[in-house]
């Protein structure tokens, strides 16, 4: 279980999160929605401290980690219980797929490199990408480079995995082969945030939604209330910009 | 104008013989340089406390002050520290016994890593912040991060000048030769002297040179090629 | 070895190298503006791809890139002369200065013409496409549009280059040239306090340097301030 209580970040003076309390239960599959700006990347960055919060509390499965005085081995136990997949991917450009799976096993989680790397080949091929384990990065397309972004974080068998808008990024075309392994995994029972833009996808894969705006949680629930019936005025607004159809098509 | 063509032949082998000793006052200079150059490097980058600022200036003196001084300042000074030291705490070292290239690489590894510094903290910033994101998330501590995905990109990217500076110090190691050192240009200076041909003498160390340059041009290519393939896009 | 380090010393020496500091300043203002002129010779058949001028314009660069400043100090030295006997001119007792200032002029010239050749190519196509456009010459469009925009991207390697030159200045003590390095070796010769003087040197480097490096980046700003209108604008 993953739990944030008053998460608070500020830039200077600029109140960017002004005390979030979110639960995340055990195979949960949560999307943050909200207009740009409204601080939903920077929470998600905060359960990792990629951002550090400026006050509030992040617990997983029973690890406490106070923001105010967090202590480095703190948030290293932290970030080992969690995993990430960046909106740019962020693959590691010098090592191929596979090395890109296997860097964390190894490193962080000192795993054998014969374990760790029969490991990597299964959650590659979940990803459909058994045929370019020896690729670089600059060899793949975006939407393959993103499965490999997905594998890595899934190979460290997280307690979350933490999904910072993953198909933006991406050429329309390609937005799909990602939404379907995303979807695939979340239906294995991973436990995930998801930041994303894609409405079908929220409605369709999370069972609990969050819409967030200027920086506070302005309501949250199941995917039908919030999309059919929401009950704050900034939702409805925001809702009805954005539904029924919510599409690259040009 | 009289050239002797054939003589710069025979000059070329006899001082071809000193390209060993112009070899180790290369690279065993970047070699350390570029350990000290890590080391300044990270410290600037990261503001450590105080010792940032040393860092800074020890950078920027060397840099803006001509080698040459260096090799003659470290050749007077470092004797006297020596002897001062060993003085104090009785080592009883006797400074004149120590070779003349001790002074030489030490002053041209001080200069390597104020260069080296540069270059690789440029190299460091260049890598792109989602790097180290990517190694935080999948768990890496700070270290594990620099030394396995940063550095490693670091380096890709620095490699020309790397492969500049290594060209910039064959040539500087010359300034060895003010403290009478017999690497390349202090050979060529005898041979020119005893045979009182001097053009021809300069004119086959040049060649050497030209040579050595090209040649490292070339190899850095081919390392270029190879130490960056993965940016390279197509297929493996 | 020389006597007993004296700190004193270094500032009792200072105002003595300084005297000779315009000497050092002149050696490299000279051959800056030679090494300009010639460096825009060979840049040129370079970038026209002139055949036979174009290759031997390489070659020359690539010897100058090749080969130690110290190297190419002593081939000027010994070797010019015997190339001006050709023409019966006599310099074998020209004063020093005269091969320093060659040396530097040649050396620079092959680091410049690079420098230019390299922000030339840089600059914009579609700059030189909308100047033919605009009715100018190949001339006028390479000497009022592409010129003006290629110094500009190549300020800071020059700016660079002339840092470094003023340093190899100092190698000029080693063919008998009185600038600050010879005064020190004079100074050397009558007082035998070696480091003081070699310290003393270092400090005058230090501060013209870093004068030299704020005001590149002065000058730099003001060359650019119309691309930076753009960018807050």
């Amino acid at each position: 279980m993953i739990q944030l209580q008053n998460i608070r970040k500020s830039y200077g003076s600029h109140e960017v999160l002004k005390g979030i309390d979110l639960t995340v239960n055990k195979g949960d599959v949560v999307v943050i929605l909200g207009p740009s700006g409204s601080g939903k990347t920077t929470l998600l960055r905060c359960v990792n401290f990629l951002e550090r919060p400026s006050d509030g509390q992040v617990t997983i499965s029973g690890f406490t980690v106070d923001c105010k005085q967090p202590g480095k081995q703190n948030v290293l136990k932290l970030r080992r219980k969690t995993a990430m997949v960046f909106q740019h991917y962020n693959l590691f450009k010098h090592k191929t797929a596979l090395e890109n799976v296997m860097e964390g096993l190894v490193v962080a989680q000192k795993l054998p490199k014969e374990e760790a790397k029969q490991k990597s080949l299964d959650v590659l091929e979940k990803v459909g990408l058994s045929d370019k384990i020896h690729h670089y990065p600059s060899q793949l397309s975006g939407g393959q480079q993103q499965r490999v972004g997905i594998a890595r974080a899934l190979a460290l068998s997280p307690e979350v995995i933490l999904f910072d808008e993953p198909t933006s990024a991406l050429d329309p075309e390609l937005v799909g082969e990602v939404l379907a392994v995303i979807k695939k995994i979340a239906r294995e029972g991973v436990t995930m945030i998801v930041v994303t833009h894609e409405m079908g996808f929220a409605r369709e894969v999370a069972n609990h939604i969050v819409f967030m705006d200027g920086g506070v949680i302005v309501e949250e629930g199941p995917p039908d209330e919030i999309f059919s019936n929401p009950k704050e005025e900034r939702t409805k607004q925001f809702v009805r910009r954005i539904t029924p159809e919510w599409s690259y098509v040009i | 104008m009289t050239i002797d063509i054939p003589f710069i032949i025979t000059c070329f082998f006899e001082i071809v013989t000193a390209l060993p000793l112009t070899l180790v006052i290369t690279v065993i200079p970047l070699i350390i340089g570029f350990g000290i150059g890590v080391v300044t490097a990270l410290m600037r980058i990261y503001k450590v406390r105080f010792l940032h600022r040393i860092a800074d200036f020890y950078v920027s003196f060397l840099r803006g002050t001509p080698v040459v001084l260096h090799v003659l300042i470290i050749y007077f000074a470092l004797p006297l520290l020596i002897a001062k030291l060993s003085d104090q705490f009785g080592w009883g070292i006797d400074t004149a016994s120590i070779p003349i290239l001790v002074f030489v690489l030490t002053a041209f590894s001080l200069t390597a890593g104020a260069y080296m510094s540069e270059i690789i903290r440029s190299g460091i910033l260049s890598v792109n912040q989602g790097q180290v994101e990517a190694a935080y998330a999948v768990g890496m501590s700070t270290r594990q991060a620099l030394w396995r995905i940063v550095l490693p990109q670091a380096i890709g990217g620095i490699l020309p000048n790397l492969c500049n500076l290594f060209i910039g110090f064959l040539h500087t190691s010359t300034f060895a030769f003010t403290v009478s050192q017999m690497e390349l240009l202090g050979k060529a200076n005898v041979v020119a002297s005893v045979n009182l041909k001097f053009l021809e003498a300069f004119i086959a160390a040049a060649l050497i040179y030209w040579g050595m340059t090209i040649i490292a041009e070339r190899i850095t290519a081919f390392l270029e090629k190879r130490v960056t393939a993965y940016n390279r896009g197509g297929i493996a | 070895m020389g006597k007993a380090f004296d700190p004193a010393l270094i500032f009792e020496f200072l105002p003595k190298l300084l005297a000779y500091l315009p000497v050092t300043l002149f050696i490299l203002v000279a051959a800056l503006f030679f090494g300009l002129w010639l460096a825009l010779l060979i840049a040129l058949p370079r970038l026209y791809k002139v055949p036979v001028l174009s290759q031997l314009a390489a070659i020359y660069v690539s010897f100058i890139r090749g080969t130690p400043v110290l190297i190419q100090l002593f081939l000027v030295f010994y070797g010019l002369p015997a190339f001006l006997q050709l023409f019966h001119l006599d310099v074998s007792r020209a004063n020093p200065l005269f091969f320093v200032i060659a040396t530097y002029s040649l050396s620079s010239a092959a680091f410049f013409s690079e420098t230019i050749r390299a922000a030339v190519n840089s600059v914009d196509r579609g700059q030189i496409e909308a100047a033919y456009a605009a009715g100018l010459t190949g001339r006028q469009a390479f000497v009022r549009i592409v010129l003006p925009q290629a110094g500009m991207i190549a300020f800071p390697n020059f700016a660079n280059s002339v840092i470094g030159f003023l340093k190899d200045t100092s190698l000029a003590f080693s063919i008998g040239v009185m600038d600050m390095m010879g005064r020190g070796q004079t100074l050397i010769s009558a007082t035998a306090h070696a480091l003081e003087v070699y310290i003393g040197l270092a400090i005058i480097y230090y501060l013209v340097v870093i004068v030299l490096e704020k005001g590149f980046v002065r000058a730099e700003r003001r060359l650019q301030r119309h691309e930076r209108k753009w960018a807050s604008a």
